[in-house]
């Protein structure tokens, strides 16, 4: 048979395709048949939270960071509660990560506040003395993009039915709810106000001003993004 | 025309020997820049703090990634297809003007692709998916480019006179149809401009698939473009260039039939292995751990295949760096195959998932076995390509040292990087505390994060002496004549 | 022996040897760790061995068998038969894995969650004991390895707070914080009521609200550790009544300015804490001996 193959290149092609194929069929449609449903108190980006995700990416901190704890003794200890599947139900892309250059960054929310990360983000070594991190001083000059988070936001809603504007359980029993903006300009709005709550906590004067004035850098986003990891 | 020996001809096979040189060039001083960012975080701001955003290691990960994958070994790839595909096959480019100018498309269309890639990734476009960082219209060109080497491939074998398919044959056709699956499904996207009615970027898309879904794709394809574009096209080339650089015959049959098809079985399963202790299901998990185990043995196959071959000829293997790189090549691949494996066993990648262990396995396996066959592959190329004969053995020998010592101090110096690290996080002191804050962690790494840099470094010296070598081939060594060029390769002192 | 067989061994020796001594202290009794080296002896050691068996090959054995018929731009292809080694493991795999998959793998026996909640069960029955009854010096002791791990990060290994950027724990207040404590009251660590802003500080003294002169003073007094004589009128008029006399506190009422307690600490990372030099999150996570660690080796800092 298989000598007859080597002869018939288009069943040899067939042939290895048929025997390529239904590996990745056994393994992924079964977990696509029963897609991760949301967790209690999973909830979807903010626009400025997502447009911090995509300084994140843009800057590619998944290349030293990951965001998945493990269940291990050593990794709830150090960065909280073992991930689950629900958790990650609005990642598009999921950003778990393969290398550990950094911390996980999963529920980093939980144990560092906006006035850390804005001197970690400006100098990390002045701030943990050995640290090989780069320092991201630009993102205090770049403006966030809030076009292209709000046309994701509109995207996931309408093709993925993401549950923006509508009532979500939270572990304490009670609702929340995220906004979609109805507008482009709501949606610069909205995120300007979730900024200046954030720059009152900073420091650095040119992106108070910078929020006073009605722009958003990108660490202010970077930060709310990192304050939403829970 | 019979009687006539045939005039292949390698236009197509030139044009990707050169990106071949020039990208491996590039990508490794990229690889190299990172690797003294981690040892030395000044190397941040090397180019001043106002370039920073651009030469920071975060910035320039994905260009080396995807310029060692898409720039050097897929270029490698196809310059040895335009090569081996003509000669095993029976059948010369010239004969076909349409096959010609497919080639022809196929690379121009190529470069564009490298300059979108390259000017996207350094302004920070991305998806963040590895190995699968390009936004969607990068996307549709790589599937052109992809369709167009298809078309040229499947073309060539249309009109072959040799009737049987040669086993590197085999893997440059399983090359193809595995990636092309695999980039599809991975990249599947929503470009958000389209979706929300004009706003934002033109360019931005998102993902298909979310959260552990999106995992579960994204390692079916990581894994697998692992085994597409690292291993499978270059078992394609070794079976083709050691037997005829060595003049043997391939030691069995029936191991490289047994090996093919246990490979292409086996390995679509282990992708869970990038997944182990994530969140999904355990038996996707246990799965990857199964199937990498048994993985060795088809991997093997092809290894111990090539290393039988060789059986007897140790006179050549001491005598010619060509085959020397060759058979170090076929070792490291074991030695990748084999560690892979063991760091898919599920205790084990408790601890070395996430650490430079895994970097020193990726390395091991392209360093000592991807890098090492293509450059092999074209020293052999060259000779019959320019006619003309290598220009210089004993800068050949001191490539292959220079280099293997840099793989060796790379390798070893990430596996105790990697283990310390491992056993450093997992560490409880005496009152059943962390042992270790993140940052001790990070210190204790300096000394092999500098070794793995001088590693790297030498490596990158070895490919300065590699393209110095291949352009003094093609300018001014000796002209051969056809007579010269039946089995080892000629090369002047 | 040849040269390349002792070159090998003397390879993977060093390899291991190194290995060892550099993450060798580290294993403990964790077996992840003891498999994992495991891991990385069998593949050195079967790598190296198996390329050894094959360049062995190379130097003695001689090429031999069947030629097949067809020839491939002159490569031509020996129709020996499988490596018996090979084929018998790679058979013998298949099968394991066959039956690993069918009958070995325990589908209802195994989670992974099952497995870390009965390692957290393992390591708190081990130390249970030990955190029943510690001593003051142990438990400043499993403070400070605590802090390095999860305060450092903020408040400096030195605890001095880093430049200003958190709170510095080895004096108990500084003068910037008292002011802005003063000025703007606080309400966070749990007591029943807060302490007021200015507007709300009579100095019983004066029997007037707090001035801007008496802030600078008592503030002043207070960092200063409660030493002298300025300030302390205006302390003991106005602060008294809810930090006690001597400014350590009164429960219920206030904290202790006068000088870190475990208590204060408790509640600090019980509900975090946001002031004039930033903010701190609460910290609900660590066990009960860890806060009281906690709060001995913080307590013990400014001493
Ligand atoms: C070269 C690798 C590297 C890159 C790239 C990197 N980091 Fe880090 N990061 C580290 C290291 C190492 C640490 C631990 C030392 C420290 O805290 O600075 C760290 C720590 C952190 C922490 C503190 C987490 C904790 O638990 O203490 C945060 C938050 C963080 N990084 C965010 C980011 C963000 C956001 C980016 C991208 C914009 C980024 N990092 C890029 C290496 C990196
Ligand atoms: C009416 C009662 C009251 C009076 C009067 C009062 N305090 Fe307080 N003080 C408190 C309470 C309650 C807290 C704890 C607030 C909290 O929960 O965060 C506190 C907290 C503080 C703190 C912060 C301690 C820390 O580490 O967070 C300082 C500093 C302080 N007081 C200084 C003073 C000084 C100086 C005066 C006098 C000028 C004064 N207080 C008068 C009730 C009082
Ligand atoms: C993300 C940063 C951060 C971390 C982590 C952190 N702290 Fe703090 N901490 C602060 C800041 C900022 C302040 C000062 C708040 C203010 O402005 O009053 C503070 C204040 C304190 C105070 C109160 C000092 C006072 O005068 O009232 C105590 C006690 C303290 N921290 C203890 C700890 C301990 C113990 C840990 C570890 C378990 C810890 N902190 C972790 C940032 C941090
Ligand atoms: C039998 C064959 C192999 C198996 C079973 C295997 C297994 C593994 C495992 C378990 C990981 C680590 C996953 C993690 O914990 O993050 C890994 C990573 C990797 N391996 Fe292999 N490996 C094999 C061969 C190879 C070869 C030959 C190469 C290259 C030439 C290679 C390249 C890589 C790369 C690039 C990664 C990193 C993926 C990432 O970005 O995380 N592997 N492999
Ligand atoms: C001079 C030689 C090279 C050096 C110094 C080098 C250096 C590096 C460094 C420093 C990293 C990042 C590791 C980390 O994040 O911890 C890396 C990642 C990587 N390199 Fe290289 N590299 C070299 C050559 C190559 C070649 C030739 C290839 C492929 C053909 C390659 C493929 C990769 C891959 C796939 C990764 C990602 C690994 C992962 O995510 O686990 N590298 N390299
Ligand atoms: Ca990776
Ligand atoms: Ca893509
Ligand atoms: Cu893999």
């Amino acid at each position: 048979m298989f000598h007859w193959l080597e002869k018939h290149p288009f069943f040899f092609a067939v042939a290895v395709f048929v025997v390529i194929s239904f590996a990745g069929l056994i393994e992924i449609l079964p977990n696509f048949a029963q897609a991760s449903q949301p967790v209690v108190g999973t909830k979807p980006y903010s626009t400025l939270e997502l447009a911090g995700r995509h300084v994140y990416i843009k800057n590619s901190c998944n290349a030293c960071h990951s965001q998945l704890v493990r269940p291990f003794k050593s990794e709830t200890d150090r960065y909280g509660h073992y991930s689950l599947s629900g958790e990650y139900a609005y990642d598009r892309p999921f950003l778990w990560g393969s290398k550990r250059t950094g911390p996980d960054l999963m529920r980093v929310g939980n144990y560092r506040t906006t006035d850390w990360h804005e001197n970690h983000m400006k100098d990390p070594a002045a701030v943990v003395p050995g640290s090989i991190m780069p320092a991201y001083r630009w993102l205090f000059k770049n403006t966030a993009d809030i076009d292209t988070a709000y046309a994701e936001q509109v995207t996931v809603n309408k093709v993925f039915a993401v549950p923006y504007n509508a009532e979500i359980p939270m572990a304490d029993g009670s609702k929340s709810t995220v906004k979609l903006a109805a507008t482009l300009e709501e949606a610069h709005a909205d995120a300007l106000e979730e900024a200046k709550a954030i720059a009152a906590d900073m420091k650095d004067q040119d992106v108070k001003d910078a929020v006073a004035a009605g722009q958003i850098p990108e660490i202010v986003a970077l930060i709310a993004y990192m304050n939403s990891l829970k | 025309m019979d009687n006539r020996p045939l005039e292949y001809d390698y236009t197509v096979a030139k044009m990707f020997m050169l990106t071949t040189v020039v990208l491996g060039i590039v990508g490794m001083l990229v690889g190299v820049i990172l690797a003294w960012e981690m040892a030395f975080p000044a190397v941040n701001t090397m180019l001043g703090e106002g370039l920073a955003e651009y030469t920071n290691f975060s910035r320039l990960r994905p260009l080396h990634t995807d310029a060692v994958i898409f720039g050097f070994t897929l270029s490698g790839i196809w310059a040895t297809w335009y090569y081996v595909g003509q000669r095993v096959l029976k059948v010369s480019m010239a004969e076909s003007k349409f096959l010609m100018f497919l080639g022809k498309l196929h690379f121009w269309l190529y470069m564009l692709v490298v300059v979108a890639v390259v000017g996207s990734l350094l302004m920070g476009i991305t998806t963040s998916k590895e190995y699968a960082e390009f936004e969607w219209p990068i996307d549709i060109a790589v599937v052109v480019v992809w369709v167009l080497w298809g078309m040229g491939l499947f073309g060539l074998i249309g009109i072959r006179r040799e009737k049987s398919l040669y086993i590197s044959i085999w893997y440059y056709i399983a090359t193809f149809l595995g990636i092309a699956m695999l980039y599809l499904f991975n990249n599947m996207a929503i470009p958000t401009y389209f979706a929300s009615g004009g706003i934002g970027d033109w360019y931005h898309s998102v993902s298909m698939y979310a959260g552990t879904n999106d995992a579960l794709v994204q390692w079916w394809y990581g894994h697998n473009a692992v085994a597409f574009g690292f291993t499978v096209p270059i078992v394609a080339m070794i079976y083709y260039f050691l037997p005829k650089e060595s003049g043997q015959a391939v030691y069995s049959y029936k191991l490289s039939l047994l090996a093919f098809w246990g490979l292409m079985f086996v390995y679509l399963w282990a992708g869970g292995h990038h997944l182990i202790y994530s969140t999904v299901p355990d038996w996707m998990q246990t799965m990857g751990s199964v199937f990498s185990v048994v993985l060795i043995l088809p991997s093997w196959g092809s290894a111990i295949n090539m290393l039988l071959t060789m059986k007897g000829e140790w006179q050549q293997v001491a005598a010619s760096p060509l085959i020397k790189f060759m058979i170090l090549a076929s070792t490291f691949y074991m030695f990748s195959t084999l560690e892979g494996p063991i760091q898919a066993i599920k205790s084990v990648n408790a601890l070395a998932h996430f650490t430079d262990w895994i970097v020193g396995h990726v390395h091991d396996g392209v360093l000592g076995w991807v890098a090492f066959m293509i450059m092999a592959a074209l020293f052999h190329m060259a000779p019959r390509v320019f006619k003309r004969e290598i220009y210089s053995k004993s800068l050949m020998n001191t490539q292959f040292w220079v280099q293997t010592l840099g793989v060796v101090l790379y390798f070893t110096s990430m596996w105790i990087a990697g283990i310390t690290q491992g056993m450093m996080w997992r560490a409880h002191d005496e009152f059943g505390n962390l042992a270790y804050s993140f940052i001790d962690t990070v210190s204790v790494l300096h000394p092999y994060f500098t070794i793995r840099a001088v590693g790297g470094t030498l490596y990158l010296v070895g490919m300065f002496l590699f393209a110095y070598n291949m352009y003094k081939t093609m300018t001014s060594s000796r002209r051969v004549e056809e007579s010269e060029l039946q089995n080892a390769s000629p090369m002047g002192a | 022996m040849n040269k390349l067989m002792v070159f090998g061994v003397v390879f993977v020796a060093a390899l291991l040897g190194l290995t060892w001594v550099i993450a060798g202290g580290q294993m403990g009794d964790d077996i992840v760790n003891k498999l994992a080296m495991l891991g990385a002896v069998a593949t050195a050691t079967i790598a190296i061995f198996v390329a050894l068996k094959y360049i062995r090959q190379m130097q003695t054995d001689k090429a031999s068998g069947k030629l097949a018929d067809e020839n491939w731009d002159g490569i031509g292809e020996y129709k020996n038969e499988l490596p018996f080694g090979w084929a018998v493991i790679f058979l013998g795999l298949n099968i394991w894995a066959i039956w690993y998959f069918l009958a070995g793998y325990p589908v209802n026996a195994y989670s992974q969650i099952g497995e870390y909640n009965e390692d957290v069960a393992a390591h708190d029955a081990k130390f249970e004991a030990q955190h029943a009854n510690m001593d003051e010096e142990t438990l400043k002791e499993m403070g400070g390895s605590i802090f390095i791990v999860q305060c450092a990060p903020c408040h400096g290994l030195q605890a001095d707070g880093i430049d200003g950027k958190a709170a510095n724990l080895t004096v108990r207040l500084e003068e910037k914080t008292i002011k802005h404590v003063i000025n703007n009251g606080q309400g966070m660590l749990g007591y029943p009521a807060p302490m007021p802003d200015r507007n709300g500080l009579m100095n019983m003294n004066t029997n007037a609200l707090i001035t801007d002169a008496e802030i600078d003073a008592v503030a002043k007094y207070v960092a200063g550790g409660m030493k002298g004589t300025e300030g302390a009128d205006v302390f003991a008029g106005t602060c008294a009544a809810c930090h006690g006399p001597d400014g350590k506190g009164m429960e219920m009422v206030a904290p202790s300015i006068a000088d870190f307690n475990p208590t204060l600490v408790a509640d600090v990372l019980k509900h975090g804490k946001k002031g004039a030099i930033g903010a701190m999150p609460a910290f609900n996570n660590l066990t009960e001996v860890q806060v009281k660690a906690l709060g001995a080796y913080v307590t013990d800092l400014s001493k």
